[in-house]
């Protein structure tokens, strides 16, 4: 079990301490000092705090935290919610795991900051069904929240503030990450990605006006709110300030979870996990979980902020960094991928149902020693017909590692076709 | 209102419509305006899953589903594009993945939008080599429709329909990505009073109803306007017809009526159509040749005329406004009082069908007959449109011009058998008192004619003034129009029908 990051900064600072779990312990170290601070200020006050943060959101989309609470609509009778995204299922990700299981109340404290600045009364954390141990934390620290009274009719000693949290135990699909398939699964529905607009500020959980943040964004926001915008600016860069918790897996000596700034090239994150396993040489490194495009080893310079890493023609996504040696096969990474997004697509959209499954048969076939050069031209098309076209991201996120992978290592699937088999040692079945 | 630019030509649009509702509401779509679609129907919440719909929407990067993007005051928009056309292809060939290339031996070539946007957007040359999604093939789904389950393209049109039409939701898509499935929730059966209509709204030879399926291939039918008769609702139906018979029925789209849906009793009236007929006329009991059968009729009305005995007319609501008209016109002229005549009552529900199960009963009321019992007290001769269980006890002789036999036929002095609706051209008035044309689809194999024509040449016969033995429905539906105000919109009327002033 991993219980603390290697490299810690704020976020993780306090993980390794059992009490830390705890309201005591996390008062202690100075937690809800954010939210007292923000019950003193004026809502709009909050937001423009959390602008001027420039937080961005740490779910993958990378969408600016304080621009999206001004989403919420101002003159509404309606109840407003919160919708807390811990539903990480980005093979690759395990930073929120760690978040919810080690620092609950830090990730609480964020929420019901949110809930002051958008005056909403109710927020739901939707978890991963099969992170139990998150499940049994959180409701562990929202029970305390409600004895203590940092939960119920008046938070944090507020009048006229009053705050319901729900702990929601996902069931175990990929594409409830997605913000509105999520909510579809909150609702007790099958989960699949609404059409949008209306968006979830209009129309979210229950219909009712709905924010959706990451648990990583909402726990900045605790940090934000305590410690000050110029010192959250002090890490990071000038578009992507903050420390992230990159959880580093595959061919490295020392996999696990890494607070660095962003900005921290990749070279060093991959350095901080020990470098590659046994001294082998990089093939290539997902930089932000497994729908983000690959990186060839040529490019680990970068700078892990979205900035940079979209220069390369690759994202931050969730900041899990999974790195290949010269070992690795790309035409069964592409097997691997395929095969994990067909399972997952909702089955909605044409373009996604047909096309998961299009490209995981070719790719398969092709490692198989089956494959012909039609199937390479097939391969470059059907991700383009898939992204961009289709209700959700879910597309976009299956196309871009196979289009990644074509771009960078094509000789891997020409090697296959034209010796009509795998040229890499071991068996391989899915 | 806003203006809409696609492919060059401007529209004038309702506000806040998408592109394709926009379209559908001007009568364009696939018409003048070819976008074609799956997951999307007028009738039905927007889905955007097909995404078979994209079009290019200037100052819009990426492409757009015409089904859900809202227009914008000016808005411009390309649908033949190199961009659109490949996105076009590309969702063809991505249905054709998992989709049989059964058409020879599947119900729905013919009429398979999979089929038509193939040849109209579609590659020729399928590049997948592994095998087809396994999925079930013609199960039935209930008493109505049988399920091809490797045929479904998943629009969800039915899942969607049966939520939210009959609110009934036996539908829904299981498991995910491409081993999705069309399946009934465990435990039901598709068996709602309106589950044929998924026949209708399915794409392609997925869902079929058990009483077409492998009936006839529907390139021999043709489709013939007309109104169902089972209830004062009067929705719009399309006859399919071959060789002078009856196939199918299939509701005609009319908005302000029945939308697209028809119920099962309805589509499967014309079963029955053909049972209990009338099939030769009848003197005094006994089979007779029509022309003396007609010539005794007038031989009867002179008699009653001259004699100045009661006349009493009966008539019915399963009766067009037309003949209708003429009836009243004839009594008045014979100095007897309006007829009367009675509507058979049943269950109703909230959606199409109505209480009053006869097509015309409001144009009889607008006509000014009188709906009540038939008089009791003597009467020397009576005629009778539509018998029905009636007794005439006290009436000296009767003439019953009727499509169907019946005891009152059996005994009357003299019995006509009469055309069904199916067999002739004319109008009925629903219950929202809207005046609705049908076309003649059939030619009974036995003569008949209509009750109008059978009227007009026993009054001719009997030289009663202002009576010719010729009746065109068309030609009496205007005279209606220009003598009875109520129904003076029916001088521009369509195949849409128009509503009593």
């Amino acid at each position: 079990m991993i219980t603390e990051p290697h490299v810690t900064s704020y976020l993780s600072e306090h993980y390794a301490d059992d009490s830390f779990r705890t309201l005591d312990g996390y008062l202690a170290k100075g937690g809800f000092q954010g939210l007292k601070k923000a019950l003193a200020l004026e809502p709009e006050e909050v937001i423009e705090t959390v602008k001027a943060s420039g937080l961005r959101g740490r779910g993958g989309a990378g969408f600016g935290t304080g621009l999206k609470w001004s989403f919420m609509p101002k003159d509404d009778d309606r109840t407003k919610v919160l919708v807390c995204n811990a539903d990480e299922s980005e093979p690759g990700s395990f930073k929120d795991r760690l978040i919810m299981e080690r620092g609950p109340f830090a990730m609480i404290e964020g929420i019901l900051i949110a809930a002051w600045a958008t005056g909403s009364a109710r927020s739901f954390v939707y978890v991963r069904g099969e992170y139990r141990t998150c499940i049994e934390s959180l409701n562990a620290a929202v029970a305390e929240c409600y004895e203590k009274g940092y939960l119920g009719d008046k938070v944090g000693g507020k009048k006229g503030f009053a705050h319901d949290m729900v702990i929601h135990s996902g069931a175990g699909a990929y594409i409830c990450g997605e913000e509105t398939g999520l909510l579809e699964s909150l609702e007790g529905k099958k989960g699949q990605p609404r059409k949008k607009p209306p968006f979830p500020a209009q129309y979210g959980a229950f219909g009712l006006p709905t924010t959706v943040n990451n648990v990583e964004s909402f726990t900045h926001v605790s940090y934000i709110l305590d410690r000050g915008v110029e010192w959250f600016r002090g890490f990071g860069t000038e578009k992507s300030p903050g420390t992230s918790l990159f959880g580093v897996s595959g061919h490295v000596e020392r996999p696990g979870l890494f607070e660095l700034p962003l900005g921290t090239p990749l070279r060093d994150v991959i350095e901080h996990a020990g470098g590659v396993l046994g001294g082998r040489t990089l093939k290539g490194v997902i930089p932000g979980g497994m729908s983000m495009p690959i990186l060839p080893a040529s490019e680990i310079d970068v700078q892990m902020a979205e900035e940079f890493l979209s220069e390369k023609g690759t994202h931050l996504g969730t900041g899990g960094v999974m790195v290949m040696d010269d070992t690795t096969c790309m035409v069964r990474v592409a097997c691997v991928i395929s095969y994990f997004f067909r399972d997952e697509s909702c089955g909605q959209c044409t373009q996604c149902r047909e096309g998961t499954g299009w490209l995981n048969k070719i790719c398969t076939r092709i490692e198989r020693g089956l494959g012909t050069p039609q199937d390479l031209e097939v391969i470059h098309e059907v991700p383009a017909l898939m992204e961009g076209q289709t209700i959700c991201a879910f597309a976009d996120a299956a196309a871009w590692p196979i289009q990644g992978i074509m771009r960078h290592f094509a000789d891997d699937f020409e090697l296959h076709i034209r010796e009509q088999k795998c040229p890499y040692p071991g068996s391989f079945e899915l | 209102m806003p203006t809409l630019t696609i492919d060059g030509t401007e529209y004038e649009v309702a506000e806040g419509r998408t592109i394709l509702q926009a379209i559908d509401d001007l009568g364009l779509l696939m018409d003048q305006v070819e976008i074609p679609h799956y997951c999307w129907h007028p009738k039905l919440p927007i889905d955007g899953s097909c995404r078979l719909c994209q079009v290019e929407v200037e100052g819009i990067p990426k492409l757009q589903i015409a089904c859900d993007t809202r227009v914008q005051d000016g808005m411009v928009v390309h649908t033949k594009t190199q961009r659109v056309q490949d996105a076009r292809r590309g969702v063809m060939e991505l249905l054709l993945i998992n989709h049989p290339l059964d058409c020879p031996i599947c119900d729905q070539a013919g009429e398979c939008k999979l089929q038509d946007y193939a040849f109209e957007y579609g590659v020729q040359h399928a590049r997948t080599e592994e095998p087809r999604r396994p999925a079930k093939k013609g199960t039935s789904l209930g008493p109505t429709i049988v399920f091809d389950q490797e045929r479904c393209i998943l629009c969800r049109r039915c899942v969607r329909f049966c939520r939210e039409i009959p609110k009934t939701g036996e539908l829904g898509v299981f498991q995910r990505g491409d081993e999705s499935l069309l399946e009934l929730f465990p435990g039901s059966e598709l068996d709602n009073p309106y589950s044929m209509n998924v026949a209708d709204i399915c794409p392609v030879g997925a869902l079929t109803t058990k009483d077409f399926r492998f009936k006839l291939r529907v390139w021999f039918l043709d489709d013939v306007n007309s109104v169902c008769n089972q209830c004062s609702n009067g929705c719009n139906i399309s006859v399919g017809r071959s060789n002078n018979k009856v196939y199918r029925y299939l509701p005609r789209r009319n908005d302000a009526v029945n939308d697209t849906w028809i119920c099962d009793q309805g589509r499967l009236s014309y079963k029955a159509l053909d049972e209990g007929r009338l099939r030769s006329a009848r003197v005094n009991g006994r089979e007779a040749p029509y022309s003396s059968a007609l010539r005794e009729a007038s031989a009867l009305l002179r008699q009653a005329r001259e004699s100045g005995g009661r006349i009493v007319g009966i008539a019915s609501p399963f009766v067009p406004n037309e003949d209708l008209y003429l009836f009243r016109e004839l009594l008045s002229a014979l100095g007897a009082e309006p007829a009367t005549f009675r509507v058979p009552t049943g269950e109703a529900d909230d959606l199409l069908i109505t209480a009053e199960k006869a097509p015309t009963a409001a144009g009889a009321r607008a006509l000014g007959f009188a709906e009540a019992a038939p008089p009791e007290d003597a009467a020397e001769l009576a005629i009778v449109l539509g018998a029905g269980d009636l007794a005439l006890d006290r009436v000296a002789g009767s003439i019953v011009i009727d499509a169907y036999d019946s005891p009152l036929a059996q005994s009357a002095r003299v019995a006509l058998p009469a055309r069904n609706f199916l067999e002739r051209a004319g109008s009925f008035t629903n219950h929202a008192k809207r005046v609705q044309c049908f076309e003649a689809a059939l030619e009974p194999d036995f003569e008949a004619w209509s009750e109008g024509e059978l009227l007009s040449r026993i009054a001719a016969g009997a030289d009663v003034e202002g009576f010719e033995a010729r009746f065109e429905p068309a030609r009496v539906l205007k005279q209606l129009a220009v003598t009875v105000p109520a129904f003076a919109p029916c001088l521009a009327i369509d195949d849409q029908g128009v509503e009593l002033s």
